[in-house]
């Protein structure tokens, strides 16, 4: 039934003292980094401060301009020579949030992910294939390892290939799948166009989709094309990565690991908590990592706790699936892109202006990114090649940037939203 | 002296061509010949030969649109079958490369002209003068 049923089933009384206890040695270690040692001192802030899980409101914040201000080692609380692995965010422009491991990190890591995995209905026996970027992306190594230590076979597919990746499936007989949610709708596609039904010629059973956001219906969509039950996975690159929420076998709502993450929602606004139930930011502390705890981490993804217990018999609480975002942060192919990045590759550029628009799209059922700018007047010479070429540059630079390839599409001056005020940058008319 | 045409940047949606010929309808500008080239990524240039193309830029320019003179050299031919053959073939024996070309009859139906929009639009003239084809002045162009 669970993975660590000593941990899952804890009764949430019992849950706040092991919090509170596990908060404590976290403060311990956070106050050996740079960052949080100097904070500590000038705020006056000791792990003698917690008492119970709820003294947690006298912690300050921690932003990702703060990860990227003390970047790279400032968040450290072990020499560099401690740490085993990083991993960080994508972007040339500015600092990347980079998240560094010790190999206590890691192996808590690799045990968070085989508890979600097996909370989904992952066994020893299945097939694992994770067809996700390896690499600095988390996706890759954490779900491997996760699903290593849980004892099943996996298949480190990686990307695309499509065709690859069903020779891979039949020829290893996968039972499982970790992928993102629009990479399963071209995967059907594909099984099409060679002739293939999924749900009879493969031994797919289970698919764990996240990285990019996605409606029920879209999940429900995904389950009948397959014949298979999709699960759905919550992570961050700041709380390790996958392994911070996932579904159990009821698919209500997304069981976020208490004992890992202090999780709490709060009014992004007024930084208050919010009522059970109501939405709010999301914001993590982290209870077991050594390397780089992060205190009150605002992820700036919005959702609810759902109320009420769940037929699993976890007792960590349920997680509402992410309604959106208070930033401008979007998800396109399983990548975090911030318009900030588009903007300045196109702040390089003096024959376009600074106005934007960013639009996604669904086309063919894939995520379909168009960039529109302004060419600037003074620079038009009425040479068609040169303005393919200038639109062609833009577009790999800014692929450079977001990993993405977008579409550039140059458009009259004065045609997009000024800058002024608070211009609508992103319209998403992805179907969900 | 060198010939021009306006080229006009201009997106591939409905009304964008209609709001630049209300700029020269309103400034009394006649229009000889015209094309219209448009890239896969949804926008094109509008090439025109008009009989006052300083002016004819200059307002479209205020009227905020991307326009620009580029130099055209303008040939006159019989109006028969080959004819474009062979003016064109002077172009392909000099290695000379068109960004852009197009033709109208004449009036009379007996002549036509070829405009050639190329980089080097003087090197082309001289092309031309010394196969003994008469390139037409710039004021005869705008006149046509």
């Amino acid at each position: 039934m669970y993975w660590k049923p000593e941990i899952e089933i804890l009764p949430q009384p019992q849950l706040h003292i092991l919090q509170a206890q596990r908060l404590q040695d976290t403060l311990s270690r956070a106050a050996n980094s740079p960052y949080y040692g100097e904070l500590f001192r000038r705020q006056g802030i000791a792990p003698e401060i917690i008492k119970s899980v709820d003294d947690i409101r006298r912690l300050p914040f921690t932003t990702k301009e703060d990860l990227r201000n003390n970047f790279p080692y400032g968040f450290l609380t072990v020499p560099k020579q401690g740490a085993v692995r990083l991993h960080c965010s994508s972007g040339t422009t500015g600092n990347p949030t980079v998240i560094f491991h010790d190999n206590h990190d890691l192996s808590s890591w690799a045990d968070l992910v085989a508890r979600s995995l097996y909370c989904a209905g992952l066994r020893d026996t299945d097939v694992f294939q994770n067809i996700c970027g390896y690499g600095l992306f988390t996706g890759g190594l954490g779900f491997q390892y996760g699903a290593e230590r849980l004892g099943a076979l996996v298949i480190p597919a990686a990307a695309g290939n499509t065709r690859r990746q069903i020779k891979l499936m039949q020829d290893f007989g996968t039972t499982a799948v970790h992928t993102i949610p629009s990479y399963l709708f071209r995967l059907h596609s594909a099984f099409q166009e060679m002739g293939l039904d999924p749900r009879k010629d493969t031994n797919l059973k289970l698919f764990v989709i996240g990285a990019e956001p996605h409606t029920d219906a879209q999940r429900r969509r995904i389950e009948e094309l397959f014949g298979v039950r999709a699960f759905n996975s919550y992570g961050l690159s700041e709380m390790n990565g996958p392994g911070v929420a996932f579904e159990c076998e009821y698919q209500n709502g997304l069981h976020v690991w208490e004992d890992a993450f202090l999780t709490e929602i709060i009014d992004p606004d007024t930084l208050q908590p919010v009522p059970d139930g109501e939405e709010g930011e999301l914001v993590f502390t982290t209870l077991d990592r050594h390397a780089m705890p992060l205190l009150r981490y605002r992820t700036r993804d919005l959702t609810r706790f759902l109320t009420g217990d769940c037929p699993c018999g976890r007792t960590h609480r349920r997680l509402d699936r992410i309604s959106g975002r208070t930033d401008d942060m979007f998800i396109i192919k399983g990548c975090n892109v911030f318009p900030m990045q588009i903007e300045k590759v196109l702040m390089r550029y003096t024959e376009v202006s600074t106005d934007y628009l960013i639009e996604l799209e669904t086309v063919d059922g894939n995520d379909d990114i168009t960039v529109k700018v302004e060419l600037q007047k003074e620079w038009f010479t009425g040479n068609i090649e040169a303005l393919e070429k200038l639109s062609r540059r833009i577009a790999n630079e800014v692929r450079d940037e977001i990993l993405v390839s977008p579409n550039v599409r140059l458009v009259e001056p004065g045609s997009l939203p000024k800058t002024e005020g608070k211009a609508v940058r992103v319209i998403d008319s992805r179907i969900p | 002296m060198i010939a021009h045409q306006v080229s006009i940047f201009l997106e591939n949606k409905p009304g964008r061509l209609e709001k630049v010929t209300a700029v020269l309808k309103a400034t009394d500008i006649n229009i000889r010949a015209m094309t219209l080239s448009t890239s896969s990524a949804g926008w094109g240039i509008l090439n025109l030969l008009v009989d006052h193309p300083e002016t004819a830029c200059q307002k479209l320019s205020q009227a905020g649109h991307p326009a620009v003179l580029r130099e055209i050299v303008v040939v006159s031919m019989k109006d028969r079958p080959g004819a474009l053959h062979d003016m064109l073939s002077l172009l392909a024996q000099a290695g000379l490369n068109i960004q852009n070309a197009y033709g109208t009859v004449l009036g009379d139906n007996k002549e036509a002209i070829l405009i050639i929009d190329v980089e080097n639009a003087d090197h082309v003239q001289k092309v031309f003068e010394s196969a003994g084809v008469q390139t037409l002045r710039a004021e005869d162009v705008y006149r046509i």
